[in-house]
């Protein structure tokens, strides 16, 4: 096992720390991403190769693989927005999802997590897939429909019929279990 | 000299050999060259030594946070327990950590200060009994003249150098540990409050139910899978509720009020089996405090399936408090049993020490109780859950009564403390095993819960239930034993003196032949003394609530006046966004560009 200084340089690791990852976490996190494919992620990152694992081996990380959003997940935080990450990808996604991540950036995170047609609102068909994800489609489709539009009255505030970023930050405010539920831990 | 500063500030911006070149053509004489050589230099390696001592601050800092965690105990364990069974099991954990530093501390804190100028500087004890293995279960018979107890301690001043009033020691040690604890649980009273409680809207279950609670850190299919089965029910649940009939309401409130009537006679009989009792001394008392305490919940409990709760909080409400009232009126005949009649009775050489005796009798069978219903409550109903009925599924890990189970063992450590000093030792035993054993049972036992319960105000409920009724129980005990019983005369540091607190008077009365304290005598006689400023003080304190209650109400009509704003602007934007919509289409082709700026302008 290198230490930090053989792998990358010293900007490099500065710049990681002060973006936000741990450094506790930091080789934890470099070598869970190169345990997915030890062939295609190098030792040596001080040239700053060019590296993306596809979304397939993300997924199957035990973290993430159980969890319901675990593909809107790996898109929000992919450059590409396919799911294929590099490692400035992967160290996001859980410098994000850890416990230091300030509340606002993890509700804006989980805005775009739960937005799935990418038009930065939550209109009902959104809330309708993400129904459909965390109950395994088992809901009839007149429930489907009766908790999305019981979900828009409470949480829409300048009623326009979805859910704006605002609206959604006014919610997480008066949740804060969700700075606890929004987190995985590595 | 503005302007070298300023020609100093272009200078260092430039890069080296542009640097060379500008000072070369600088109208000033080699003097005044080098001088400006030297302050670019200067600036530069002064950037260069500030940009160095910001990192070496933050690497510094990293690595004392990363030592920090890696010391952190149990940090490993937890992290497991609260991937696998989510943050509200996590919470009873995290409890027992921060109840086992309050120990900690207070068994550092009195052995030092008490014990230890005991033991190396004070009077041998000696003790005509030998030691037997029974004694760790009734505290009796070795342990008796130890220093485990209140009675070994003296009430001399060492002298041996430095004068150290063992009284004074014992006293005040004792009583500003309590009042830290106080301080403690007040500030992570109010702060857990404020983040949890003020903000929160009760209303809003649904969606946050679909957005805020899919907890991100399960792991395991089975586990996923149950989850998204219990929010599947819950949210059809809700989505079919009905409102109730009157007839039903009536009904309802009918069976409440006869649980709750059933509750508190059964409460009232526990309490008063107590005041029948004579022989106090003897292992019965604990074995049946403990029995009841295990026992009558289970009524509780069984009452609860014929009641109907609008919502699952109260109902974990209604039997947390339930529970209270019967460890609090078990406790309370207790506490009256030992302060009115044990410290009466003359029979008794040294009744601190007896009382103390009672207490860790207290603790040790409360533990051996605690074990023994983690082995029926979760072992055993797992086997019959698997194993003969297979219907019923592995237990669930009851994280209220569990707490609560803390909470009383806590509180009987806090009032041992003035009668046994190093209970706390015990009590930090007690708590470690604990620990271990409550994460074997559930990891081996306890099925994740069915229900995302909302754990950040579960937890404040926790710490206000700590501290209401039972760290101000414990604390009125001590100050009444402290301020209006009469010490033992032949053992303990207070021996031969009214009342403890006289210690303090005493120690006030030396201190007036000495100069310069005056102010220190003056505070006690006219303040601490007297009644006046504690009434003046609670008369003040009760206006400053009434005008913040005030302030808390105006802000509540802002609030609701800012989101009748927020809804009236939502109205406005639509209402122009469809006068737009109308002027394009009635308008010819060419003015659609500008149409579609302004179109932008309304969205944002």
């Amino acid at each position: 096992m290198g230490s930090k200084q053989s792998i990358f340089t010293a900007q490099q690791l500065d710049a990681y720390q002060v973006g936000g990852t741990p450094p506790e976490d930091f080789l934890v996190l470099f070598y869970r991403y190169r345990d997915l494919a030890p062939q295609l992620v190098p030792l040596d990152y001080t040239k700053e190769p060019d590296v993306k694992l596809p979304y397939e081996l993300i997924g199957s990380m035990p973290e993430l693989k159980d969890n319901p959003f675990r593909q809107r997940i790996a898109e929000v935080f992919s450059e590409d927005g396919e799911g294929n990450m590099s490692l400035d990808d992967f160290l996001d996604m859980f410098s994000v999802l850890s416990e230091m991540a300030p509340r606002d950036l993890k509700a804006y995170y989980a805005f775009k997590i739960y937005d799935f047609n990418n038009d930065d609102f939550l209109c009902k068909s959104d809330l309708e897939k993400t129904l459909t994800k965390l109950t395994r489609g088992e809901l009839g489709e007149d429930e489907v429909k009766m908790v999305c539009e019981k979900v828009m009255d409470e949480a829409d505030l300048d009623n326009d019929g979805r859910l704006s970023l605002e609206d959604f930050q006014h919610m997480i405010v008066r949740a804060p279990d969700f700075l606890s539920t929004f987190h995985i831990r590595i | 000299m503005t302007d070298e500063q300023n020609l100093v500030k272009e200078l260092v911006g430039m890069s080296t050999l542009e640097q060379t070149r500008a000072i070369r053509e600088l109208t000033m004489s080699f003097e005044e060259k080098k001088n400006i050589r030297w302050i670019i230099n200067g600036t530069k390696a002064l950037a260069v030594v500030q940009k160095w001592l910001c990192q070496f601050f933050r690497r510094c800092s990293y690595t004392m946070r990363s030592a920090r965690q890696a010391l952190e105990l149990w940090h490993g364990i937890m992290k497991e327990i609260g991937g696998k069974f989510g943050t509200s099991v996590l919470t009873y954990f995290l409890f027992l950590k921060w109840l086992l530093l309050f120990n900690i501390f207070s068994f550092v804190v009195n052995f030092s200060f008490i014990t230890v100028p005991l033991l190396v500087y004070g009077p041998n004890i000696t003790s005509n009994v030998s030691f037997r293995g029974l004694e760790l279960l009734t505290g009796a018979g070795y342990f008796t003249h130890t220093v485990m107890y209140y009675g070994a301690y003296s009430n001399e001043t060492l002298r041996h150098g430095v004068e150290y009033n063992l009284q004074l020691a014992y006293f005040f040690t004792i009583v500003v540990y309590m009042v830290l604890c106080g301080i403690a649980l007040t500030f992570s009273m109010a702060s857990s409050f404020k983040k949890n409680f003020v903000l929160v809207d009760p209303a809003s279950t649904s969606a946050w139910q679909l957005l805020c609670s899919w907890d991100f850190s399960l792991t395991g299919e089975k586990t996923v899978t149950q989850r998204k089965n219990n929010l599947r029910e819950s949210l059809s649940e809700k989505a079919q509720q009905k409102l109730l009939t009157l007839r039903e309401k009536l009904k309802h409130s009918g069976i409440h009020l006869g649980s709750w009537l059933v509750s508190t006679a059964l409460v009232a009989g526990c309490a008063s089996s107590f005041s029948l009792q004579q022989e106090a001394e003897t292992l019965l008392v604990p074995f049946v405090v403990s029995l009841m305490n295990l026992v009558i919940p289970l009524f509780f409990s069984l009452f609860n399936k014929f009641e109907h709760y609008s919502n699952n909080r109260s109902q974990i409400y209604s039997q947390v408090v339930r529970n209270v009232l019967l460890r609090m009126s078990i406790l309370g005949v207790l506490c009256y049993h030992w302060m009115n009649e044990v410290s009466q009775r003359e029979s008794f050489l040294c009744w601190e020490s007896m009382v103390g005796q009672a207490l860790y009798r207290l603790v040790i069978v409360d533990f051996l109780f605690l074990m023994l219903g983690s082995f029926f409550g979760e072992f055993l109903r797992n086997v019959i859950g698997t194993k003969l009925h297979r219907r019923l599924g592995p237990p669930e890990f009851d994280v209220a009564r569990n707490v609560l189970d803390l909470i009383y063992a806590q509180t009987l450590a806090w009032i041992g403390l003035y009668f046994s000093p190093l209970l706390p030792s015990i009590q930090i035993l007690k708590f470690f095993i604990l620990f271990y054993l409550k994460k074997v049972s559930l990891t081996q036992n306890c099925q994740p819960p069915c229900r995302t319960g909302r754990a950040a105000q579960m937890q404040t409920i926790f710490i206000f239930l700590l501290f209401i009724p039972f760290y101000v129980g414990a604390i009125s005990i001590v100050g009444y034993t402290a301020w209006s019983l009469n010490p033992s005369q032949n053992c303990g540091p207070f021996r031969g003196l009214d009342r403890s607190f006289s210690v303090v008077e005493l120690w006030m009365a030396g201190l007036q032949t000495l100069p310069g304290s005056g102010w220190a005598v003056w505070i006690f006689e006219n303040i601490i003394k007297s009644e006046i400023f504690y009434f003046l003080i609670t008369l003040i304190i009760l206006a400053i609530t009434y005008v913040f209650y005030q302030l808390i109400q105006g802000r509540k009509m802002l609030i609701d006046l800012l989101k009748q704003r927020i809804v009236n602007e939502g109205k406005d934007k639509s209402f122009l966004l469809d006068k737009l919509q109308n002027l394009q289409k009635s308008r010819p082709k060419k003015d659609t560009k500008h149409g579609r700026v302004c179109y932008q302008t309304f969205s944002l």
